[in-house]
């Protein structure tokens, strides 16, 4: 036995011992050898620390009376009044956190749904071609912008042109202001979110489902199960892991909000922003565009701290229930 | 019994996914249609999945009196999807590599110094402010791609493939004395290239739709993007009919509007509607690959 290994043993061995003298060869070689991957990862650290490690530390920005001329570090101290300012206007805050947080819960929701639902339907199809077309399809939406999808449902959704309307009307049901009705929008929103990325979601359980053996199903066929019974008694159970895990992951980032988003579907318009006001979009309209820094980054800091308390949280959670998931 | 019930709820499946797949596709005709109508009866009658008075007119206005400005538009996306994306791919592939080095030391602390930047962020405040005023990236072209050359989760991905090349090969480089920068370019990158065309394709598809960068930082019209472009057609036409002209810059593109938007949409998906069958598998491989890794 082990002569018969021996051909292939030497070499690893000589190989191994030729790395260890390489190795062990002078400092100055290894370290020379190191400075080349410095100067690989170089690109990489500068732009981390100007687009992610600075933004940070202006984080105290809050503690300051911001003032253009003096940017973030020069502008003079405000002490907490920045703080006293965010809790006087407490409704917005609140109204900014609710609308990120409910947009953000219902579309993990009815997105996890249907991408569920559509990778559990494709897994019980047979026809090759179908599902390979129909996939492709389901798929293209996420390569669309918010932007482009914003012109396409305004021309569905527009009080006058909207193609709704022309329905409603000709089931002689009133028309719908869609543009002023920030609840109803919400739908609105919802509905445009699992257009996008249902089909995306659906790949990732839908690879999940192809990954489960053969012998399970067989089995179930011989004991005479329905298709129903396969579907809610194998193949969710299945999935089960995957949903728990992606949901944990992503309570994550619950405070994240999608700026794009409702920039490319509402243009910002002042009717809705009862409900699309999210913190992004709050940020954007009080400091960016109307240049008041002040409770501006209150709520940034706010969001910032929240969110990695949130994801921290979502790891705990995600690494509790399945160890090899932790993320670190 | 069992087979008609299973039957039925075979063609129901089928059923279901086809309405699916085709709500995917409707919106598109809508577009379509509206781009080929003419505007005074999309004005008199509204959108319709069928064009309303078939015409290229709009099309013929979009490349006479506006063409300047659409195909200077055109061409600065391009401009900065392909700069985006070579810059991208380089930064993030050799980030990745090192990240990927067996046996480098610091190779633990450079992949938690990456990860720390998707737990925690400073929020858009702090960046938007850093970007103008001290990076001056306000209405340059470096400001259109520069902050997003390197997305930590692609790059995570892409040292997962480095990763899975085999290290002996890696091993037998060194001996015969190659250094890092020599195995990078000429070893890693070609043995990665499944991995370098898949993360490749998602930067170039988030160059391609970006109007975040040039919300934040443009207001010279000479470097709007398509997508900027578009959405400064569309807020203005919002913003008009909502009273608030005032709150966006000056019209850009003056009637027919309303199918010109929609043939601005048409021009917008149409690059990515061509590539798009023969791309879509790099996609779906990452994004398998990319769940299961985390």
């Amino acid at each position: 036995m082990i002569q018969e290994a021996a051909p292939e043993k030497p070499g690893r061995q000589s190989l191994s011992l030729k790395l260890k003298a390489a190795r062990t060869g002078s400092l100055r070689k290894s370290l020379r050898k190191d400075s080349s991957l410095y100067l690989l990862a170089l690109p990489g650290i500068i732009i981390l620390i100007l687009f992610a490690y600075l933004p940070m530390s202006g984080l105290i920005l809050v503690f300051k009376n911001y003032n253009y001329n003096d940017g973030i570090f020069g502008s003079p101290w405000a002490g907490f009044s920045n703080f006293e300012f965010f809790f006087s206007s407490m409704e917005d805050a609140l109204r900014a956190t609710r609308n990120t947080v409910m947009l953000n819960a219902l579309y993990m929701l009815t997105g996890t749904f249907f991408s569920v639902a559509i990778a559990v339907i494709l897994n019980e199809l047979r026809s090759k071609w179908f599902i390979k077309v129909t996939q492709s399809v389901m798929f293209f939406p996420y390569f669309i912008s918010w932007i482009i999808i914003g012109a396409i449902l305004f021309s569905l959704l527009d009080y006058d042109k909207g193609i709704l309307n022309q329905l409603f009307q000709s089931l002689g049901l009133a028309q719908m202001d869609w543009y002023s009705s920030p609840w109803l929008f919400v739908i609105i929103l919802v509905l445009a979110n699992i257009w996008k990325s249902a089909g995306y979601g659906a790949i990732i359980y839908y690879a999940v489902l192809q990954g489960i053996d053969t012998s399970y199903y067989e089995a179930a066929r011989i004991d005479g199960a329905s298709r129903w019974q396969i579907i809610t008694k194998i193949t969710i159970p299945m999935l089960i892991p995957s949903i728990i895990l992606m949901t944990l992951l992503g309570i994550g980032g619950m405070l994240k909000g999608d700026l794009s988003m409702i920039m490319g579907v509402t243009f910002l318009n002042p009717l809705l922003l009862p409900t699309t006001d999210i913190i992004d979009v709050y940020v954007y309209r009080t400091a960016i565009r109307s240049g008041e820094f002040g409770f501006a980054s209150a709520i940034t800091l706010y969001q910032s701290v929240f969110g990695f308390i949130l994801v921290l949280l979502a790891n705990k959670l995600a690494g509790w229930y399945d160890k090899d998931s932790k993320l670190f | 019994m069992q087979t008609t019930e299973s039957k039925g709820l075979l063609i129901l499946f089928y059923a279901c996914i086809a309405v699916f797949s085709a709500i995917c596709l409707v919106p598109f005709v809508l577009a379509v249609s509206g781009s080929l109508s003419t505007e005074s009866r999309i004005a008199a009658e509204g959108y319709s999945f069928w064009p309303r008075g078939f015409t290229f007119e709009t099309y013929e206005f979009l490349f006479g009196s506006k063409a300047e400005q659409i195909l200077r538009a055109y061409s600065m996306s391009v401009v900065v999807t392909v700069l985006g994306t070579l810059t991208a791919v380089l930064v993030t592939t050799a980030y990745a590599y090192v990240i990927s080095v067996k046996g480098f030391k610091l190779k633990n602390f450079f992949a938690f110094f990456a990860y720390f930047t998707m737990l925690f962020s400073g929020g858009t405040l702090p960046w938007y402010l850093l970007s103008t005023k001290y990076y001056h990236l306000g209405d340059t072209l470096l400001g259109l791609f520069i902050p997003y050359v390197l997305s930590v989760f692609l790059m995570f991905l892409m040292a997962n493939y480095f990763r899975s090349i085999p290290h002996e090969i890696v091993e037998s480089a060194q001996i015969d004395g190659a250094g890092h920068l020599r195995i990078f370019f000429s070893i890693m990158i070609p043995l990665g290239r499944v991995g370098l065309i898949t993360i490749s394709l998602f930067y170039a598809l988030q160059f391609w739709n970006d109007f975040y960068l040039p919300l934040m930082l443009v207001s010279d019209q000479d470097l709007y993007t398509i997508q900027y472009l578009m959405y400064n057609m569309m807020a203005n036409i919002q913003f008009l009919a909502s009273g608030n002209a005032a709150q966006v810059g000056g019209a850009i593109i003056a009637p027919p509007l309303e199918t010109a938007k929609m043939a601005m949409t048409c021009l917008t998906v149409l690059p990515i509607a061509i590539l798009y069958p023969f791309l879509q598998r790099f996609f779906v491989k990452g994004i398998v690959v990319g769940s299961v890794k985390g």
